[in-house]
């Protein structure tokens, strides 16, 4: 089976995370404390030592990850580690907590690390998720052979307008100077695509013509755009031999509106795969500034 | 109108050819059509595919002939009008727009556009692919929020420790104060003086110093005084040991047990002696049997009641007056002058005001309805007071001298001048008066005799004859009610879901000398340590309190320990 970072060494980190875990809850349960469980309680300080180093451990995954002479673990190895401590990290900080939560800094720091926790989980999710989506959807082509094919798509595209009618050409023109794959955070999250969609829809409107006569296409101009307008139109006035250059036409520009979709699935499934990330890093080093005023108000207070 | 069109042709790296051709009209034509007047051979341009026309003064409208529109300096467009320098790109064509030649009216410099400017310009077109090309970052917002966060929750709120003015303006802005360094609610009382922190943290990295308490507890009791009992923990023990704010609104009453009985272990030995109290760690199976204070009296009078284990063999209650509970609170009831009555326990027992204990017994509210204090046979209305022995010897005195001098008494042991009936206005003799009042003294000192002795007072009460001529009769101390647990906090308010004889076994009772006051089984049957799972969970200060000494205050006590600290660690 393929050693993913969840199954890493096989699952080592888990069971460290489930040790680190059961002991905490046990000493929790046990533990007697004078008054409310708090975080000032021996057990409350060692709990809250243990999820502090933890935090600083895990923020140094960063480092480490960037760092590719490092030989100490691999960096599967670390993230691995990474995520299963992290996760840990919630019961351990609860723990602390004595379950006591308040508008102040203490649970702010509470709140940004869970926030940091569960970002990383959309991560955990991306990673074991979209690389399959993006192998699948790519088809065993790559992002430059698809996008290479569209362009060639467009020459031919272009070739085969020419030869039917000049509009139609100027039609195509514009298709491909509409097509733009990618654009702002938003449009790369929803694999928005501006390649023209009429095309498939005129395909619909040559085979409606086809079956159901003129008329009926022609009833339906009125609601349609200029565009769908002129290929039917032009599909209505085409004699055979334009009738089946458009029917190719729009055959080759339906493969290229495909190949554009998968392009613009592929920019998506990998700006998903990144986008945790733009929280995750922030709200860490949010929780670093949190942390550390917990510490030492806590302390400066005693 | 003259156009001159040129025509750039490069050839090899360096090397560039011109080619000039000169077009005569309004309109230049552009396209892949071989009609047009600047023909393009190139797919990406339609038949007829725009249009250029001189609008005099170097300026040219361009217009474009297909939807597609053209791209005029970059922008597509459909129609514009631009002046010399204006670059149309069509395909891999540029049309550039000369200021007109000399000779010419208009001119345009047709080039094609190299291969690496193509690129360059498709890259400066094209739009984000991926996230780190867009305006995200994480590095910046990382910084961002760090500094955000440190700012407003740790510089902000240090300010105003060190600052009375952040300490003032801070609250009244929507930004986080100090309040946002509390780790939780502040007990109510406290809530005051909870905007400043450092009426209590008044010097940082230090614990809260008990001084800061007492300044405002100046007279809560300390527990036990250390130089007494030799305990270092006594004088040791810090307020916030125990009382521990931030906990929420009652967290600062802690009612844990180990709190207590971590110390009172071994506190015979400890102390050399000088405490003799009993190991205790939880009431309901580590607790000695409970102490009571037996009524008693010293040889002058003075009530002093005797701490006494309950469970003492032979253990009696001396309260100084003879009841016998059971024939009172007789279900079949007990005469009365009204009858057959029931009485019930708080017949006589009314609590108090706080609920907690019970009122003293009041003889003439409760008692004297049945046990009446009558004397004359002659006039059984007539009733001695309660309790004060000079008046009831003064009552009698008066009551027999009246009864000697008007005369008419129906006694035959008795003068004749007693008995002799008077008219009115008829005056006695001197001697007579003598005779009269002397049988008046005698009948008194009788009467007297037999209340305290025989009908009436010995009912209840122990009397003995008085030891001088103005102290006749002495009638034994009673104390019937009171503080049996001196030193634990027992009330019956809370405790009034229970019947009386759950816990005071009185229907069986025959005499009062039968402690009905119960011991610590009697609780246990409903209460346990703070442990208990089916029980009423009860720690110590369910009835004990800690600050209970009546000698030591602990601000005296922290005089002593800071008067016994050398100055040089005064200082730190």
């Amino acid at each position: 089976m393929h050693d993913s970072f969840l199954t890493h060494a096989r699952k080592l980190w888990l069971w460290v995370a489930l040790i680190v875990l059961s002991g905490s809850l046990l000493a929790y349960v046990w533990h007697d404390p004078i008054g409310p469980a708090n975080g000032g309680t021996w057990l409350g300080y060692t709990l809250g030592t243990i999820g502090a180093l933890l935090i600083i451990w895990l923020m140094l995954f960063g480092v480490r990850k960037r760092t590719y002479a490092n030989r100490v673990g691999s960096v599967r190895g670390w993230l691995s580690a990474h995520v299963y401590l992290g996760t840990a990290l919630i019961l351990i900080a609860l723990l602390h907590s004595g379950f006591q939560f308040g508008w102040n800094l203490h649970t702010l720091a509470l709140v940004l690390m869970l926030a940091v926790i569960f970002s990383g989980f959309f991560g955990v999710f991306a990673y074991l998720r979209y690389p399959a989506l993006m192998t699948r959807n790519r088809d065993s082509a790559s992002r430059d052979a698809m996008l290479e094919e569209i362009a060639d798509i467009d020459q031919n595209a272009l070739a085969l307008a020419d030869g039917i009618d000049r509009r139609i050409h100027a039609i195509v023109l514009r298709s491909i100077e509409n097509t733009r794959l990618g654009g702002g955070v938003w449009a790369l999250l929803t694999a928005h695509d501006s390649s023209d969609l009429a095309l498939a829809q005129a395909r619909q409107m040559l085979d409606k013509r086809e079956l159901e006569g003129k008329d009926a296409a022609k009833l339906s101009t009125r609601e349609m755009p200029t565009m769908f307008a002129m290929v039917d139109f032009l599909a209505g006035n085409a004699d055979d031999k334009q009738a089946e250059a458009l029917r190719k036409l729009i055959d080759l520009l339906s493969r290229k509106k495909s190949l554009a979709g998968r392009v613009a699935r592929d920019i998506q499934l990998q700006s998903l795969m990144e986008i945790w990330l733009y929280f995750h890093v922030p709200l860490s080093f949010a929780l670093l500034a949190a942390l550390s005023a917990h510490i030492i108000v806590v302390f400066f207070y005693w | 109108m003259r156009w001159l069109i040129r025509r750039v042709t490069r050839k090899g790296k360096n090397s560039v050819a011109y080619e000039e051709d000169i077009h005569y009209g309004d309109v230049l034509s552009v396209g892949r059509g071989s009609d047009q007047a600047i023909f393009i051979p190139d797919l990406r341009v339609a038949l007829e595919h725009a249009r250029i026309t001189a609008v005099g003064a170097g300026r040219y409208k361009i217009e474009s002939l297909i939807l597609a529109g053209i791209r005029v300096n970059g922008d597509i467009t459909y129609s514009t009008t631009a002046g010399a320098g204006a670059a149309v790109e069509i395909g891999t064509t540029r049309i550039q727009m000369l200021e007109p030649p000399a000779d010419f009216d208009a001119g345009v410099e047709v080039s094609s556009i190299d291969k690496a400017e193509q690129k360059a310009v498709a890259q400066a077109k094209a739009k984000p692919t991926t996230l780190a090309q867009t305006w995200l970052a994480r590095r910046g917002p990382a910084w961002v929020a760090f500094s955000l966060i440190a700012i407003l929750f740790f510089a902000l709120p240090l300010a105003a420790h060190y600052s009375s003015g952040w300490r003032e303006t801070l609250p009244g802005l929507p930004i986080p104060s100090q309040n946002a360094w509390q780790t939780g609610k502040l007990q109510d009382a406290h809530h005051f003086f909870g905007n400043d922190c450092t009426q209590c943290h008044d010097k940082p990295f230090r614990w809260v110093r008990d001084e800061s308490c007492t300044a405002c507890h100046a007279a809560t009791p300390a527990h036990a005084d250390p130089v007494k009992f030799n305990l270092p923990e006594l004088g040791n023990a810090r307020c916030a040991h125990c009382h521990r704010d931030h906990n929420g609104t009652d967290g600062l009453i802690v009612r844990d047990q180990i709190l207590c009985s971590e110390c009172h272990q071994g506190l015979k030995e400890r102390t050399g002696g000088s405490s003799q109290l009993a190991n205790v760690s939880d009431f309901g199976n580590d607790h000695p049997q409970f102490k009571v204070d037996l009524p008693a009296w010293t040889a002058d009078g003075k009530y002093a009641p005797v701490r006494t284990l309950l469970g003492t063999p032979g253990l009696q209650e001396r309260s100084g007056l003879k009841f016998p509970h059971a024939v009172h609170v007789a279900t079949k009831g007990i005469k009365s002058p009204d009858g057959e009555k029931v009485l019930e326990c708080d017949s006589c027992h009314v609590a108090d005001a706080g609920g907690a204990g019970m009122q003293p017994v009041d003889f003439e509210t409760m008692c004297q309805q049945c046990h009446a204090l009558t004397f004359d046979v002659t006039e059984p209305e007539r009733q001695v007071p309660h309790a004060k022995v000079p008046e009831i010897i003064f009552t009698l005195d008066e009551f027999y001298a009246r009864r000697a001098l008007e005369g008419g008494v129906r006694d035959v042991t008795s003068p004749a001048i007693v008995q002799q009936r008077r008219r009115p206005g008829q005056a006695l003799t001197r001697q007579e008066q003598f005779e009269a009042l002397a049988w008046a003294r005698e009948k008194s000192r009788q009467v007297a005799e037999t209340l305290f002795t025989g009908s009436a007072c010995t009912v209840c009460h122990a009397v003995s004859p008085g030891r001088e001529a103005g102290d006749p009769w002495r009638v034994a101390p009673v104390r019937v009610a009171g503080q049996w647990y001196g030193k634990a906090s027992f009330t019956h308010a809370s405790h009034t879901t229970m019947q009386c004889a759950d816990c005071h076994d009185a229907s069986t009772s025959k005499a009062s000398v039968d402690l009905l006051i119960p011991g610590i089984a009697n609780c246990q049957q409903c209460h346990a340590g703070e442990h208990a799972k089916d029980k009423v969970p009860t720690t110590c200060i369910g009835c004990h309190g800690y600050h209970e000494s009546d000698q030591l205050i602990l601000a005296e006590l922290q005089q002593r320990a800071t008067a016994a600290t050398p100055p040089a660690q005064r200082a730190q």
